[in-house]
This record gives structure tokens, sequence and C-alpha cells, in this order.
């Protein structure tokens, strides 16, 4: 019971990361309606940027985090550019595969920076472990749940609470009305494209601190965490990627307390299928 | 012919085989990044069967696409009637849901003195029948291009023919081929089996040739790679995806002063062909015209 | 207030408008008539900038309007009630009429407030599902929020396509007094419909659009005067 209980916390705590980048995805999904499989090999590139800064100038975490979300940023605006807009008459299939190449890419800019294939991630050391009761709870799992949940705070308020946000979900519900009511569908797509990877920078913040090292394969990683959460929450839903993001986290700590760390992906790799294989939405949407 | 020009031909030929299979379910209007799985099914199967049953080797190889086929006919009892992003995530899922259950597959049994089989993360090493069997590296090569030569015209023939008729349509519009009478179920079903098959068979060449398979063979990049080679050689065509792998392999492979920046290459070389031709080289605009090129010059 | 003058708008090698002009004088209802495919639709995703025309002009109160972006034509004060009526479905009927003050929503929000509650007002029913998702509506109470939707950029022009479409005929009555309305506060309406006789009870001047042209024009009487067009669109009766 106790260990139930504790994977659940654990599972909360990870998820709510999964939830920052089943939002970044929603966002870019919702507003454009194609999908960008290189979201998280732009977190990857934005993790080793952080990686390499705090490699040089130990101690500074706040230029460790700066230079994370500013290379996320930036990769984010050059998905945009070569996937997106060059391609945005033509169809969303086209702009999924030229996501991959710019994948394939930043893999590769990844590994001609690199010393080793594991970096090491810089993570404020001096936070405390708390124990309520039977129940741990590590200081970087704090961080992370803490984190994300303030950065989930300000995008649900920059949504539902700005004009902006009242722009970017009206694109996302139908853009053509939204061009009717005098909102630049392709100003808002593109800032959305940003305010997406600005998350998914920060979440990759979080994450690597808690891990404290960075594999080229997180690229991948994160790509399907976010996928999953979104999908999980019903593709295009801001609160369904939350759910979704905790959802998977849940089940992945409780997999790995119960059955062993091999089966942590292959839960969530399951899980992902299942979904698609029982989901209403998937057999009813027609091809890209 | 060089052992190196040896090599980079069967590697052509059998990413020749991943590319035609991803090809396969992009007519049907699908687009897959799990083919790479069924290149590791078949492999496994295959190695397998030679060299833990002694199987000869043309067997052995058709066992892995038989196997393979299998696998995509039973992905396609939950796969068939999800299109769009839905099918692309889930065969992604499907492919590393693949590769994570063959890092813990073993399965050793004793063959003379010692224990060969899949054994987890370390692979399955040991598949000999190539050696032990006596063919050349270059009979091997060959018979791969032959194979892959007879895929294309097979493939081509049924592009033509009233079954490849209907795979159009369901690729075009699913809800109005089923208004004309096209079984789009079937049709998706029978084309997955099929595109498993043909990675499979990929896939028991390779692992005849290399003498080993591990789970990392199950990359997403392979099938990623293998969807990108159709879009690069163009989609008018099953010529279009050979064309695509002859040109990533054979071209910019050899380059040698790319090492290391070959992926930035071969990713930046896809994204701008897609702005320019959203549907490869040889896309259907292409491949009419040529036709009629060649109409014209017959007469 | 709008002049159009000699448009012409294709979508590739397709031309769907050939040289269209018309007038429509302000504090009047002008309606334009015409079949499906005559190029309706796209004369007023011309207006409203969603579309470019090849060439021609448009003015709305002097000035030039052709080439001008969706937003700024709404700043200008020109709003679209599309055809289908396009709310957003997932959004709530109150975050909706938010959307539609979008372009004065930086810099006027007390004033959009205040819209807001007129709104409310004027349709009780928007206020009873206020905090519904609009895709929830009924096909008329959908129609109603598209119209209030398009009053809350506070429009000198308002421009409706086909608001009857699938609406019974009880609501299309109610739909249309809304619009006789809005007429007499002084809004200028630019109305396309396929239910002539309605339109033209309301209409002060009707435009006849036939294959990307102006077939005909002129006084609602002047219109059921007209043999043939009564014929082809009110019906034998009218004739």
């Amino acid at each position: 019971m106790v260990d139930f209980l504790q994977a659940l916390v654990d599972g909360v705590m990870l998820g709510a990361t999964y939830s920052l980048l089943g939002l970044g995805f929603t966002l870019i999904f919702g507003v454009l309606r194609r999908l960008n499989l290189a979201f998280g090999p732009t977190i990857l590139v934005g993790i080793y940027a952080g990686s390499h800064v705090g490699l040089a100038w130990p101690g500074a975490l706040w230029a460790v985090v700066a230079a994370t979300v500013v290379a996320a940023i930036l990769c984010g605006i050059y998905v945009e550019r070569c996937s997106f807009r060059a391609l945005a008459r033509q169809a969303p299939v086209v702009s999924m595969i030229s996501t991959f190449a710019v994948w394939m890419q930043l893999q590769e800019l990844v590994s001609l920076f690199e010393a080793s294939r594991t970096m090491p991630y810089p993570s404020p050391a001096w936070l405390p472990a708390l124990t309520v009761g039977p129940i741990l709870l590590r200081s970087d799992a704090l961080l992370m749940w803490s984190g994300a949940t303030a950065i989930m705070l300000a995008l649900f308020v920059l949504l539902y609470r700005t004009r902006f946000g009242t722009a970017v979900r009206a694109v996302a519900d139908s853009s053509e009305a939204a061009a009717l009511m005098g909102v630049n569908v392709s100003i808002i797509g593109a800032a959305a494209f940003l305010l997406a990877s600005t998350v998914g920078g920060l979440a990759g913040v979080l994450i690597a601190q808690s891990q404290q090292q960075v594999t080229p394969y997180f690229g991948l990683w994160a790509t399907v965490k976010g996928l999953t959460a979104m999908l999980l929450g019903g593709a295009g839903s801001l609160p369904g990627a939350v759910a979704g993001g905790v959802i998977l986290g849940v089940v992945e700590t409780q997999t790995l307390w119960h059955f062993g760390g091999q089966w942590r992906d292959l839960a969530s790799f399951a899980l992902l299928f299942l979904v698609i294989a029982l989901s209403p939405r998937a057999r009813s949407e027609p091809t890209l | 012919m060089s052992d190196y020009a040896v090599s980079l031909l069967v590697r052509i030929g059998v990413e020749a085989f991943v590319a035609l299979s991803a090809y396969l379910l992009l007519v049907i209007g699908r687009v897959s990044f799990g083919q790479q799985a069924f290149f590791v099914i078949g492999g496994y199967a295959a190695g397998i069967a030679t060299a833990l049953y002694g199987a000869p080797l043309a067997v052995g190889i058709m066992v892995g696409a038989v196997a393979a086929g299998v696998a995509g006919a039973l992905l396609s009892a939950v796969m068939a009637p999800v299109g769009g992003i839905y099918f692309a995530a889930g065969s992604l899922a499907f492919g590393e849901l693949v590769r994570v259950a063959l890092l813990s597959f073993h399965y050793q049994v004793p063959v003379g003195a010692d224990l060969t089989g899949p054994a987890g993360a370390d692979g399955f090493r040991g598949v000999r029948a190539l050696f032990t069997g006596g063919v050349s590296a270059t009979a091997f090569m060959l018979a791969v291009a032959g194979l892959v030569a007879l895929t294309f015209l097979a493939i081509a023939l049924l592009l033509r023919s009233r079954w490849g008729e209907a795979m159009r349509m369901v690729g075009e519009d699913e809800t109005a081929s089923a208004s004309l009478g096209v079984r789009v179920r079937r049709v998706a079903a029978l084309t997955m089996a099929g595109a498993g098959a043909l990675a499979g068979l990929g896939g028991g060449l390779f692992v005849h040739y290399a003498t080993y398979m591990e789970p990392g063979h199950s990359d997403v990049m392979l099938g990623v790679h293998s969807l990108a080679y159709a879009f690069i050689g163009g989609l008018g065509t099953p010529l279009g995806p050979i064309i695509g792998v002859a040109l990533d392999i054979g071209l910019l492979e050899s380059f040698r002063f790319l090492a290391g920046y070959r992926m930035i290459v071969f990713g930046g070389l896809v994204m701008g062909l897609l702005v320019v031709r959203p549907r490869g080289l040889l896309d259907e605009v292409a491949v009419h015209r040529l036709s009629r090129l060649v109409a014209w010059g017959r007469r | 207030m709008l002049e159009v003058r000699d448009v012409v708008t294709s979508y590739g090698m397709i031309q769907a408008l050939r040289g269209v002009s018309l007038t429509a004088r302000e504090g009047e209802v002008t309606c334009i008539l015409g079949p499906n495919g005559a190029g309706k639709t796209t004369l007023l995703y011309t207006i409203a900038g969603i579309l470019r025309p090849r060439s021609g002009s448009i003015s709305f109160q002097g000035r030039e309007l052709a080439g001008t972006s969706a937003p700024d034509v709404v700043g200008r004060g020109i709003s679209l009630v599309p055809e289908n009526r396009l709310v957003f479905p997932h959004m709530t009927v109150r975050e909706n009429l938010f959307a539609g003050a979008y372009v004065r929503l930086g810099r006027d929000r007390a004033g959009v407030e205040a819209d807001l509650d007129a709104m409310f007002a004027r349709f009780p029913i928007l206020k009873q599902r206020a905090g519904q998702a609009a895709g929830t509506l009924s096909g008329g109470e959908q129609q109603m929020l598209a119209v209030a939707r398009a009053l809350m950029a506070r429009p000198r022009l308002l421009m409706m396509d086909e608001p009857s479409l699938g609406l019974a005929p009880l609501v299309v009555e109610q739909i249309f007094q809304i619009v006789q309305g809005l007429n007499r506060e002084g809004i200028t309406v630019l109305l396309v419909e396929q239910n002539a006789r309605l339109a033209l009870s309301i209409a002060h001047h009707a435009y006849l659009l036939e294959q990307g042209r102006i077939a005909f024009h002129g006084t609602p009487s002047e219109v059921s005067a007209n043999e043939g067009i009564s014929r082809a669109y009110l019906g034998i009766k009218g004739g």
C-alpha cells in the first residue's frame, strides 16, 4: 500500500512534466492542425546547450536555464520556418515528414558538439527532501512538480484570460471564423509555436535537473511522452493534455515499482498503442 | 567489384525493401513510422529458422517474410480502421514496443557446442547460413538485386490492377471509396500484411549478410528514413523509393567528407525537396509525362 | 457607403467573380440573390479581406479597401456572419462573444464588457447559455450567437451569408426580424440569401449575381416585376 502510494506520488510529480510536453504538442497541433515530431529534439538541443553552459560556468544555474530555453526557442523557430511556414500550402503529412527531417539534423547537431554520449546537467543540490508520513518527496521531483504546475498555471492564465489566449483558442477551434473576427491567423500560428517551444524548453530544464544527465535518446523520448500525453487527453484539448501527462506518469511509476525498470518503457508505449487502438476518435478521423 | 561496393549495394537492396514497405502504406494514405519493427521481426524469424533449426537459406528468408507478414496482419486488426496522425503515432508506438520487447526476448538453444539465439539486449548473433552454405558476397548481392527488381515489378503490376486501383482510392478518400463499394478495411489489412512481409524480407536478407541482428535495428530512424526515401524518389511510382535509397546510401554515404554531417545534409535535402516537390522527384505528374514520352518514342 | 467596382477574384485558374460592381447605401438593407456557385460567398469573402481581388476596387466610406487584410477590414467596421455560422464549437458562448470583439479587446475592455451585457439583453437565450460550449447550441441559437459575435466588433456594415440555411421557418422569421431591427438602429446590411422572397421583404435594393457577374439590379418591386427573375427565384406565383 505504501509502495502504491509512493509510486502514485512519484507518478504525479513525473507526470506534471509530461503534461508540459503534452501542452507543447497540443498548442502546435491545435493551432496549426499539424504534428511537430521534432518537438522532442528541439528540447534535446536546448538541454545540450544548457549542459555545455553548466560545464563552462559551474554554479551559474540561471545561465543554464536561459541557455536551455533560448536554444529550444531558436530550434523551434527553425522548425516553424522550414517545416510549417514553407509548407503551409501542402498537405499536413508533408509537414510531419519535414519535421522528421529536422529531427535528423538536430540529432546530428547534438552529436557534433557532444563530448560524450551522456552529458551531465546541473541541478540545485541545496533543496531538501521532504518526508510526509511514510512517503518520501525527493527534492528534484518536488521541483519538477512545482515548476511544472507553476508553468501550467501561467500558461492557462495566458490562454484563458488574455486577448492573445482568446485568439489562440479561436484559431484552434476554427481558423476560418477566427480570421473573420480579425485575428491574424499566421501570426498567431507562429506565436503558438514560440510559446510551445518555450514551454518545451522549461519542461526540458525540469526533467534534465531531475535526471542530472542527458543522452541523444532524449529527443525521441520527449516526443513520445508529449505525443502520448496529448493523444491520451484527446488530441487538441489543453486540460486533456494535462490529465494525459499525469496518467502516463502514474502508469510508468506504478509499472516501475511493481514490475521493474525494463517494463517501464514497454508500459508507456503499450499505453499509447492502446489509446489509439481503443479511441473512437482515432477511428473516425480521416487520413491527413 | 570491391568488397565495399558489394556491401553498399546489399545495403541499398535491403533498405529498398523497407522503403517499398513504407511506400505501399503511403499508397493507401497511411504514414507509418514503424516499418522497422517488421524488418527486425523478419530478421529474427529468418535467423531462428536457419541458425537454430537448420533451415536452408531460402526457406529461412521466406519464414522471415511470412512471420513479418503475419505480424502485419495481426497489427491491422487494430490499426486498419485508424488513419491520419493516429496511424502515424500508433505505428511509432508499435515500432518502439517491438524494440523494447526484444530487449528482454531470450530464446537460445544449443547448436553444436554453443548456445545460439536471441539474447535480449545482446541481440541475435551467429546467423551464419550464408557462409556455411558457401554463398559468395557477390552472388548474394546479385540475388538481393534480383529480388528487389522482382518486387518492383510485382508492385508495379499490382498498382495497375484492380487491386491497385482500390488501394489508391482508399488513399485518396476512404469514405468516397467505401461508398463506391471498396472494402476499405480489407484493403488496408491486406496492404499492411504485404508491407510487413516486404520489410520482413529485407530483415531476413540483412540478418544473413550481417550474421547478426539486435533490438537497436528497430531504431525509429530506419522507419523514418524509409518514409523519407519514398518522399525523395517520388510517390508516383514504386521506383521512387528505390531511387531514394540509392541516392542516400549510394551518394551521400560515399561522400566521405560528409562524415559527421551526413544527417544534417540528408535532412536538409529532404526538407528542401519537400518545399519544391512535395511528392518527390518522380511524382504522379512526372510519371505521367515520362510515360507519354516513352509512348511517343515508341510510335 | 460600400462601393464595389469591377472586382475580379479567382481561385487558381477559375474566375469566381468576373467584374462585379455593386453599391450598398448607408442605412439600407442590400441583398444579393443568385444560384449556388454564382460567387456570392466569394464576393463577401473578398470584401472581408479573406480573399484578395485580382483587379477592381472596393471602397468603404470613401476609402479604398481592396487588398486590405482581414483584421484591418474588421477594424474599419465591416463584420461578416459566415455561412453555416462557424461558431467556435469548443469555446463557451461568452468566449465566442469576446472573440468577436477581438480587434478592440486590447484597448477597450470596459466597452467590450458593456457590449457583452447589451448582447445578453438583446438575446436573452445567449445569456442562459453563456457558460455552455457553442457547439452544443441549436442551429437557431448558433445563428443568433454568430450575429451577436459579429456585432461585438461594433460594425457599421454587417454582411450576412445565408442566415436562413438549415433553420426551421419559425426561427428564420425570428432571425430576419433581428436583422430588420438592427437595420432600423442604423446598421447597414449586405445580405446574401437563397430565400429570395424573404430577403426582398426586408431589402431596399437587390442585386442578382449569376456566374460571377451582376445580371440585374433594382428595388424589390422591380425585381418582382421582372418576369424571368421572379419565375426563377420567387416561383411562378410572383410573376
